[in-house]
């Protein structure tokens, strides 16, 4: 009954003048994007003496230049000399980089947020507390201090070293992961623990399948968030550059052959269609149903 | 009779919690516990005791000596007296936030509004509007500034007979471009969570705010603003912080070395952190940061109580 009333709620919305604003607003915005995606397809099957004479025109000749940004590569310092890490390495780089960091994100704030929201403790309205404050309160200014705990802790330059410093529950997820164990009824859990489960069994084999949507979609989310961040491992891993980090030297190179606009553009393609095929793969989920409510305290 | 005696314990104890006063609880809770708690005290309160006591110091890396000293923060004054580097950056940091808040925040609450409302093309536009916060930020910008610095003069020019330069080349055009650029790629994120709540109102308030004559804009305004406030006054508390660390991906534009006049804060304190050659260089950093966050402590606080104070409540 409930269904039916929504949906021919639904269904009766018509157009409003803040409606067709905003179909307008939405159709440029639409138009803005494909257009710059298009460009970047266009101009990457071009040579530069094309591009210099037609900027946004279809290529006069069309060239596949994709297999050439594979064999890019950046040179890293090492305790060894100098070595050239080419693209396909990147992209390795970007995966442990990127999986590891989600995965250790997204457990470390999924379990704490589940022993917050399950265990009563004052302790855990204490760091419901501080992941509130932390989220307020703006500190600013703190990266020399942590490049030098890195430092410090022999995590600098290592891609599991930043596995562990990536390992906290601080952000909006952990308030999303409180309010998925909050919706959680109780009940499951008791009738295992009547049954004999301990605390590790309801946790893994009752409360976190419960969840595991809302975990999909956030390490979707960070994953995506690490893969695209290239300022961290800039700082953090020199000797892994990945292949964001890639991308920004292919576009600053001073190396002929690839400092063309066409052949940078080429280098921007290849590396949005892997994240772009997750991307149609999965945006169902990424845009699921997560909430995030206000801020009291 | 052993199961009930179990079940009067778990019901009795519930609480918030279904475990509560019992030792093996207790063991368990701390057992996952004490990872990301000692995690948060070494990389954040750690990592935040540091950078305060670098404020205060003066390291000399040829003796590896370090002085206590008050001079970081006597430099940064003294640079704001001769120099205009501080006003700069603080100007070019405040017009990115006017323009997120006043620009973006509105847009997104529209765009939302609209694909709540299930109007036509809202699946399409979903999914456009969270596409570019996807994207790597250097390949977004490498495509943006390729297009607006090459082929939207030729656009222009071709279509319209307008002769201009490169958007990114002309100073005037510049900031805006890149405040552009930010704005457009914003909307991932806040439109997702202001649209999944506005689908949670229920359709009987809905249904009861037709009947009052609430369509259109009084729709929105009535019925739908007060049920995102929540979500919008979490976004616009945490965005104060914004003015201090956004960095308006200049590095993705320029690298380290971006022009005067498009700097921000939050771009000056990393290219310089991440360009730093030794450690003797952190504590002006720090000094500088140490001061941002006094500022923003106290605004965060106050827009956060004005917001309470003149806003709507949960509901």
């Amino acid at each position: 009954m409930k269904k039916t009333n929504a949906k021919s709620l639904s269904t009766k919305n018509h157009f409003s003048p803040t409606t067709v604003v905003m179909l307008v607003v939405l159709i440029v915005y639409a138009a803005i994007l494909f257009g710059l995606l298009l460009w970047a397809l266009l101009t990457s099957f071009k040579i530069q003496d094309d591009f210099d004479v037609n900027t946004w025109k279809l290529p006069t000749e069309w060239y596949i230049t994709f297999p050439a940004i594979f064999k890019f590569s950046v040179p890293v310092d090492t305790d060894m000399g100098t070595r050239f890490v080419k693209i396909p390495e990147m992209f390795w780089n970007s995966l442990t980089y990127s999986v590891g960091c989600a995965l250790v994100k997204t457990t470390v704030t999924c379990i704490t947020a589940y022993l917050c929201t399950k265990f009563d403790y004052f302790f855990s309205k204490i760091v419901k507390n501080v992941v509130i404050v932390c989220m307020i309160i703006p500190v600013v200014g703190s990266l020399p201090a942590e490049i030098a705990m890195a430092r410090a802790f022999g995590f600098y330059n290592k891609v599991y070293g930043l596995w562990i410093m990536q390992a906290n529950f601080l952000g909006m997820y952990f308030l999303i992961f409180c309010s998925a164990f909050a919706a959680q009824p109780n009940a499951y859990a008791e009738a295992a623990k009547i049954d004999g489960a301990n605390n590790y069994s309801v946790l893994f084999r009752i409360s976190l399948p419960l969840v595991k949507n809302v975990f999909g979609t956030i390490f979707l989310i960070n994953f995506i968030t690490y893969w695209n961040d290239y300022q961290t491992p800039l700082v953090y891993l020199p000797s892994y550059p990945t292949a964001a980090y890639g991308m920004l030297k292919l576009s600053t190179t001073i190396d002929n052959f690839y400092s063309t606009t066409p052949m940078i553009i080429a280098g921007a393609v290849v590396l949005m269609v892997p994240v772009l095929v997750l991307f149609l793969c999965f945006h169902k989920r990424l845009l699921g149903n997560i909430n995030i409510g206000g801020i009291k305290g | 009779m052993k199961n009930s005696t179990k079940t009067m314990e778990y019901s009795g104890k519930r609480g918030n919690g279904f475990a509560k006063n019992k030792r093996k609880d207790k063991w368990f809770y701390i057992s996952l516990m004490i990872i990301p708690v000692a995690q948060f005290l070494i990389f954040y309160v750690g990592v935040n005791i540091k950078s305060f006591a670098y404020a205060f110091q003066k390291i000399d890396i040829m003796s590896g000596r370090t002085d206590w000293t008050f001079e970081n923060f006597k430099n940064i004054f003294s640079k704001m007296k001769t120099s205009t580097l501080y006003s700069d950056l603080l100007s070019v940091s405040l017009k990115a936030y006017l323009c997120s808040v006043v620009v973006g925040v509105p847009l997104g609450l529209f765009f939302s509004y609209y694909i709540s409302e299930k109007m036509p093309g809202a699946g399409l536009f979903r999914v456009l509007l969270f596409l570019p916060s996807i994207i790597s930020a250097a390949t977004m910008v490498t495509i943006y500034m390729n297009f607006i610095e090459s082929a939207l003069p030729d656009i222009l020019k071709d279509l319209f007979g307008v002769q201009r330069d490169g958007f990114l080349e002309n100073v005037n055009s510049r900031l805006p471009s890149i405040i552009f650029y930010n704005v457009f790629i914003s909307f991932g994120t806040s439109v997702l969570m202001y649209s999944n709540s506005m689908s949670g109102i229920a359709p009987e308030i809905i249904e009861a705010g037709k009947l009052d004559g609430a369509t259109g804009f009084k729709k929105f305004w009535y019925i739908v603003f007060p049920h995102v406030y929540g979500t919008l006054s979490t976004f616009l508390i945490i965005g104060v912080a914004g003015i201090f660390t956004n960095q308006l991906d200049l590095f993705s534009f320029y690298g380290g070395g971006a022009p005067d006049g498009v700097k921000t804060f939050g771009y000056y304190l990393y290219a310089n952190a991440q360009q730093a050659a030794n450690e003797a260089e952190y504590p002006a950093l720090s000094a500088l940061g140490l001061l941002l966050t006094a500022i923003a402590v106290p605004l965060t606080m106050l827009v956060k109580y004005l917001l309470e104070k003149f806003g709507y409540g949960e509901e």
